[in-house]
């Protein structure tokens, strides 16, 4: 009897506990159901909408999210470098390449959850499109980091995990026939003060 | 020992259940969504700015830093509604969100006429009656039709740099958002 009883109560609680956990788990992973890819740059065309995965509607209810409309931008997050490695705000980055058509972009380095860093400077952790410089080429190189540094320049400052947030505004690749050829800047370390 | 197999198995097979009702009830019963969020921050028809700057913290969760955000909630069961916001900024976007958070409409300056910003949400209903004759001071509205009854309306304005922010802010806090008599 005490048996059966414990037993039922073992299936219960794996039940219940691995249920709701995974659930848990699940919403927190910043990859997932529904995203796309494009080299370190994850993006989700489909939060937010009435298409979208339950997985993304849990997490649009959860956290509040008011996603953007797709006549408004589409964002990309990054949370490794090209080499795999995760982003820290004690590094130093490198971000270059070209960046896919949009009447503007802009970049900023996140935290955990995915607010701009605080830098306790009058100097915020982001850049937008109509302030960087540009190569002969049409491409832009970004330092990142908590030291000046000549060209563009994103300030971070800290320690810990952090996130690299890209949006682009009225662009043509948030329509979901733009995605297949769209490429990215790259993201690489550049160095560590640890 | 078959009988501990047996429950771990029964156990991981209730598992897979809960996890799906449980994911399937978040929407449902999450109290953290953007619209209990603006509940408990303001009213009905009434403009609230969304990110931080405004002073304590923000009430909706990613805003991009270089924007500046403000939303009101509507009930279209009480009629249709109008936002309006006057003055110019470098760029502009608007959502229509349900009540859970979906968009389902959205647009920018470029869409306006003379990037001026003037929107009515309104049912299909209520779309047939303002069609059939339509009011003056309605001529130049972007009409946005919503199977819907409570919803989200959020404005985006961007703030290049540091000096756009007194007009950036004032545009959105002349921004109005009022049931449309009709």
């Amino acid at each position: 009897m005490l048996k059966t009883a414990f037993f039922t109560l073992l299936s219960l609680a794996i039940a219940i506990g691995g249920g709701g956990g995974s659930v848990w788990y699940a919403l927190q992973a910043q990859s997932g159901v529904g995203a796309i890819s494009i080299g370190q740059w994850t993006a989700f065309p489909e939060i937010g909408t009435q298409d979208a995965d339950p997985y993304s509607k849990a997490r649009v209810a959860r956290e509040g999210v008011l996603a953007l409309g797709k006549a408004e931008g589409l964002s990309f997050i990054a949370e490794r470098d090209a080499a795999g490695d995760e982003l820290q705000r004690q590094c130093d980055y490198k971000i270059e390449g070209s960046f896919p058509t949009a009447r503007f972009w802009t970049l900023y380095a996140a935290d955990q959850s995915l607010g701009v860093v605080d830098t306790g400077k009058p100097r915020l952790a982001a850049l937008q499109s109509y302030q960087v410089l540009r190569q002969p080429d049409n491409s832009v190189i970004i330092a990142v980091g908590n030291r000046p540094a000549p060209g563009n320049w994103l300030l971070t400052e800290g320690f810990g995990r952090m996130y690299f947030v890209l949006t682009f505004y009225d662009t043509p690749i948030a329509s979901s026939t733009g995605l297949s050829d769209v490429t990215l800047p790259r993201i690489v370390k550049a160095g560590c003060n640890a | 020992m078959r009988r501990l197999l047996h429950a771990i198995l029964l156990g991981l097979l209730g598992a897979g259940i809960v996890h799906i009702v449980v994911l399937l009830l978040v929407p449902e019963f999450t109290e953290r969504d953007a619209w209990s969020r603006l509940a408990m921050a303001s009213d009905l028809y009434k403009m609230t700015r969304l990110d931080a700057e405004a002073g304590g913290a923000p009430v909706v969760k990613s805003v991009d830093p270089l924007f500046y955000a403000a939303a009101c909630r509507f009930d279209l069961a009480e009629g249709m509604v109008r936002i309006k916001a006057p003055g110019s900024v470098p760029f502009w976007s608007v959502s229509v969100y349900d009540r859970n958070g979906h968009n389902f409409y959205s647009f920018n300056d470029h869409t306006a006429t003379g990037n001026k910003l003037d929107t009515v949400v309104l049912t299909p209903a209520q779309m047939i009656d303002v069609r059939r004759e339509l009011p003056e001071d309605l001529q130049g509205a972007i009409f946005v039709e919503a199977p819907i009854e409570e919803g989200i309306f959020v404005i985006r304005a961007f703030v290049p740099d540091d000096s756009w922010k007194p007009t950036v802010e004032q545009f959105l806090d002349q921004s109005s958002c009022e049931l449309q008599d009709y």
